[in-house]
């Protein structure tokens, strides 16, 4: 029996964008994703444009993203993740558990009155984010007390929709369909691996991902330590990238980093922004003209950092191998950005073992031949996004259309 | 309405301007009450006797907000409003009307913090005037 | 017909406390129109769907006005919900009272919630029904280009279900890909990849292939394109619903930027290509081959992708010294950083410079100078052959084709606006597509996917049984229409086009299909003879004199 329907694994930007194109083809889509909400890692960045755009395409993604939620042909699962497969192409059955359904997305309004009720601190029912989809309250498993086994049925008993059950348990659900698209993201790369970067021991020491989030809702950066705007800001490229242990470029690093340079400038055009690097990634459509203004406004120093201290006035010291001038140097910043890259999923090798698909030598999901980044050894599972190598958002559009083309003509062919 | 009102017209294109404000909402970041936002397609469907129509009819002050420049969903919608705020600045200049409470605003669906600010300045600058 | 409007308003689970619901219901209950003021507390739920249902279903309404939560999270609801009770769910008007109203504002909330309320009414009696049907595409793709991504486009297309003509200007097809000479790593070449890409395309039924033959003309709009396709002598003109262009790029050695002297020997990756593949026959194996790159154009991948594996095709077949002068590696693609590092471990050298490397000819050498940043010191080499880094171009016809076409290039001259919204393969034009090299951004793995991507875009256009558009949503009313074109100039789609009413008269018509709901003609036309239904002008107008009217 030959099944029209597709399984996407991953709500991110790769994962919607596989159903977007699906469920436009008039196929029946089941999207699962494991966190409360889509949208994926994106869906947290911020706009990086100065006057104009610099095409981070950022934008993107929230536009996506209410597409998927209103289209009749996506069943969106969060909270869940597929936990057995067998079968094969035009025929699979997936077999997925959902988390309990503590608060019920669909009946959650919003409103708000549970998070002013809840007596713990922090507030263990709160909304994920204000671009969060879909809109609904999640609760923090660790912080609720009645989930710790205490007394507490405060959030229940005042929700005017009764969205709220703690009795609910986890869900197994099978679903047959015809192909399955892999698009569990990436990892941030974790900072703290580096130690000697100062990374969780310094709170002027920020990473990419940081940014991304204080953008987003400051609007602007300021020092974590005392709340001011940076005087001297240095960002670090490659950390967690081109390395033995992650031997490839990320691919996004150098291009967020002279964006959130560019912008830092712009808002603070007093500050000093220093980028070092050992090659630069400037390729890319609409980013050669940028980079030319990026020149003028920004302190390129070819060279890697090693060390990061903390001088006696409070500021972080740099040390680094000033390439250009074959020494090492010293320098002082208020504050340093770690450009930390993409790894794979710590858990990819679960999912790889319940598919049966490979995996490469970086951890990443693997391909059957080169030349091929979206089919893997087993006939009807497709890859999308970063989840088979870094990408960018357009990089991971295009991945996921792509891996839903292939995943078309598996479903055309089985017809 | 009454030029006293101080209501501020904010035309919001869907794609950007019209998610900020309701970011703001959502992060329950207050502005002033007198704002009044109106959806639009796309900034460059705000027509210059929109605008007009909004100051005769005793609007205070009217913002026009769509996407990043560059960043326009229909390419070229925001270019075009900005064009005609411009020109809507010079007519209202030559009635006696200050070019300023007229404004192009051009900002991305994450921006909560940049939406409040050009509404609370607009607001400022309309009472600032009012009390002279 | 008597307008009659319902309006509903939630108060969402009771939680907008700071909105004085039944002062607001008895606002509005004393305007004009109104067949009633219902108070819900969860419009979003069943419930509250259940009884919107039955109060619209008792009522005799033809128009619905909801103060709710933001459009953005209920539009789409209420709209299936109208779709459902046979209203036409344009007839709806909402009005944000929760995002923008109540949880934005100290002061005045229940005043500015009535505000809304009524701007949303003035406008709710201004709108008219717009019907949805479905019309004929044609189902045959165009692909202008028949290089490598031309070929794998028409392959997958068919694969789809459609078939394709392919256009390719040269006599033969294949593009650039057999230029390269291999891919590290890969037992299939180049040119192999090529052959079997061919036979594909030759031995597919729902595949023509024209060759020496080049796109003059094409008109029309997605989904009904005609295209004249000259061929020597001869031309033909053939309807297709969708265009993918894969014109691929040219490349150039430019020898203003190597200060060149006439005389010094410098070859193309083309000619290292033609060196390796019959090393036989050279006179004298070359000992020493310089690469150099980032001198013409500090941006592109190219150049690295091709001296990468170019190298390590000279150090397995030549064994000749390999040395590459470079300002930064680009290895944002996949596998460039390991062939990079498997490269070095060869005994490729990489030198990297910050000024451009100066050029000479000495004893019959190429003699390249430049500073190593990474030594620190000053740099000679003597080599055999110069492998000069080309700069990558679009292909002679890039302008013309994109003027004929009404679409956008880069600051750089390669094909697509630098819109991200366009990004990966679209153009401004719904139907047009964009594919590998034409694009200017060069890398395989990324263009494999473009081409995926754009053959899911076109299913997805023309394959459906029935390809539904709203009707006339945006439509010229020809009767005022004074044919100024302005709105045919204008419109960033490229969706408006002159059409023949009559022996006297042409007026501007929108396409459905194309038409991306802009409004930006609706704002331009100077005889306002264009209607956008949903945000018409007297929509537009009959919100902004709400603001403040007294009741």
């Amino acid at each position: 029996m030959m099944n029209n329907s597709v399984l996407v694994i991953g709500g991110g930007i790769a994962g919607i964008a596989s159903a977007l194109e699906l469920a436009n083809s008039n196929r029946q889509v089941y999207l699962i994703e494991r966190e409360a909400t889509v949208g994926g890692q994106a869906a947290s960045f911020c706009c990086k444009a100065t006057e104009v755009c610099t095409k981070c395409s950022v934008c993107l993604v929230p536009q996506k993203v209410k597409e998927v939620k209103t289209h009749p042909k996506i069943s969106i699962l969060t909270n869940s993740i597929a936990s057995e497969v067998s079968g094969k192409a035009g025929n699979f059955q997936v077999e997925v558990w959902q988390k309990p359904q503590y608060i019920l997305p669909e009946r959650c309004i919003a409103c708000g009155i549970c998070f002013d009720i809840c007596p713990t601190q922090p507030k263990a029912i709160y909304l994920p984010s204000p671009e969060a989809v879909p809109y609904s309250y999640v609760i923090n498993e660790s912080q609720c007390l009645r989930l710790k086994g205490q007394e507490c049925n405060l959030c229940q008993e005042i929700c005017p929709t009764d969205a709220i059950n703690f009795e609910r348990k986890p869900e197994r659900q099978e679903l047959s369909v015809g192909t399955i698209i892999v698009a569990t993201g990436f990892d941030v790369f974790d900072a703290r691996e580096i130690g000697p970067l100062g990374y969780g021991r310094y709170p002027n020491v920020l990473t990419g991902l940081d940014l991304e989030k204080t953008f987003s809702y400051e609007g602007s950066l300021r020092l974590p330590s005392n709340g001011k705007e940076p005087h001297n800001i240095a960002f670090i490229q490659c950390v967690g990238s081109r390395n033995e242990s992650h031997c490839y470029c990320s691919q996004v690093c150098c291009k967020y980093a002279m964006r959130f340079a560019r912008l830092i400038k712009y808002q603070n055009p007093d500050c000093q922004v220093t980028i070092f690097y050992i090659d630069l990634q400037t390729a890319g459509k609409g980013f050669a003209e940028f980079y030319e203004e990026c020149r003028e406004a920004i302190r390129f120093i070819r060279g890697v950092p090693v060390e990061i201290s903390e001088t006696c006035y409070g500021e972080l010291e740099v040390k680094f191998e000033n390439i250009l001038e074959g020494k090492v140097g010293r320098e002082s910043f208020d504050s340093v950005v770690l450009s930390v890259g993409m790894a794979p999923r710590k858990d990819s090798w679960d999912l790889a073992r319940i598919l049966r698909i490979n995996l490469s030598d970086d951890g990443f999901f693997d391909t059957k031949e080169p030349f091929n980044p979206i089919e893997t050894n087993v006939d009807g599972i497709f890859l999308a996004g970063a989840c088979q190598g870094a990408k960018d958002i357009p990089d991971s559009i295009a991945h996921g259309t792509s891996a839903a083309e292939r995943a078309m003509e598996v479903l055309v062919r089985c017809k | 309405m009454n030029r006293e009102d101080n209501k501020i017209v904010a035309f919001c294109c869907e794609h950007s301007a019209y998610q900020v404000a309701d970011k703001a909402g959502r992060m329950r970041l207050h502005y002033p009450d007198n704002v009044r936002i109106i959806r639009v397609p796309c900034a460059g469907r705000v027509d210059v006797q929109h605008i007009l129509k909004a100051f005769e009819k005793g609007a205070a002050g009217v913002l026009v907000m769509g996407c990043q420049e560059g960043a326009c969903q229909h390419l070229t919608g925001n270019t075009r409003a900005k064009k005609r705020v411009k020109y809507a600045e010079d007519l209202l200049k030559e009635v006696g009307i200050d070019g300023g409470r007229v404004k192009m605003v051009n900002l991305a669906p994450d921006m909560a913090q940049r939406f409040i600010r050009e509404v609370k300045e607009m607001a400022e600058k309309i009472e600032g005037e009012m009390r002279r | 017909m008597q307008v009659r409007i319902g309006i509903f308003l939630c108060d969402c689970g009771e939680s907008l406390k700071n909105i004085d619901f039944s002062r607001i219901r008895g606002d509005l209950q004393r305007l004009e129109d109104i067949a009633f003021v219902d108070i819900s507390h969860n419009l979003c739920l069943e419930e509250g769907v259940k009884a919107m249902t039955s109060r619209i279903l008792a009522e005799n309404i033809n128009r619905v006005v909801i103060g709710a939560c933001s459009p953005e999270l209920c539009e789409h609801s209420f709209s299936r919900l109208l779709k459902g009770l046979r209203l036409n769910p344009s007839l709806l008007s909402l009005a944000n009272i929760r995002e923008q109203c109540s949880w934005a504002h100290e002061g005045d909330v229940t005043g500015k919630a009535l505000e809304l309320m009524r701007m949303a009414v003035n406008k709710a009696r201004f709108l008219q029904p717009v019907e949805k049907k479905d019309i004929p595409v044609n189902k045959e793709v165009l692909v202008v280009g028949g290089g490598f991504s031309g070929m794998r486009s028409a392959l997958e297309l068919s694969r789809l279900g459609l078939r394709t003509t392919l256009v390719e200007r040269e006599s033969v097809s294949g593009g650039k890909l057999g230029e390269f000479e291999s891919f590290h790593g890969i037992e299939t070449t180049p040119e192999e990849m090529l052959s079997s890409t061919r036979k594909a395309v030759k031995e597919n039924a729902d595949i023509k292939v024209l060759t020496s033959a080049e796109v003059t003309r094409v008109e029309g709009q997605v989904g009904d394109f005609t295209a004249s396709i000259g061929r020597g002598e001869e031309k033909v003109s053939q309807s297709f619903g969708a265009i993918i262009f894969a014109t691929g790029y040219m490349t150039k050695i430019l020898p203003q930027d190597f200060q060149l002297k006439p005389d010094v020997n410098i070859i193309s990756q083309r000619k290292l290509v033609e060196m390796l593949q019959a090393p036989g026959k050279l006179e004298r194996r070359p000992g020493t081959i310089g690469f150099v790159l980032d001198v013409s154009d500090e941006n592109s991948r190219l150049p690295i992708l091709s001296t990468l594996n170019n190298a390590l095709a000279v150090k397995e077949r030549l064994g000749s010294e390999v040395y590459v002068f470079c300002k930064s590696l680009k290895v944002d693609s996949e596998g460039v950083e390991k062939l990079y590092r498997e490269a070095r471990e060869r005994g490729v050298v990489f030198l990297k410079f910050e000024e451009k490397p100066r050029i000479s000819k000495e004893d019959g050498r190429v003699k390249v100078e430049a500073r190593d940043v990474l030594l620190g010191e000053e740099v000679t080499l003597l080599c055999d052959s110069l492998v000069a880094e080309e700069k990558v171009l679009p292909p002679e016809g890039t302008e013309a084709l994109s003027s004929l076409l009404n679409i956008g290039t880069d600051s750089a001259g390669f094909y697509q606006d630098e819109n991200v919204h366009l990004y990966p393969v679209a153009s401004e034009r719904k139907g047009i597509f964009f594919v590998g090299g034409c694009k200017g951004d060069l890398d395989f793995t990324r263009t494999l996917a473009d081409i995926s991507s754009a053959t899911m875009s076109i299913y997805k256009l023309l394959s459906p049984e029935k390809v539904i558009v709203e009707v006339e949503k945006v439509k010229v009313e020809p009767e005022k229409c004074r044919a100024c074109l302005t709105c045919v100039r204008v419109c960033p789609h490229g969706a408006i086009q002159m059409v023949r009413v009559d022996t006297e008269k042409e007026v501007a018509k929108i396409y459905d299909l194309a038409c991306d709901g802009c409004g930006i003609c609706a704002a331009i036309c100077p005889a306002k003879a264009i209607r956008f239904e949903g945000y018409a002008d007297e929509q537009i107008l009959a919100e902004v004199e709400a603001i403040g009217e007294s009741l």
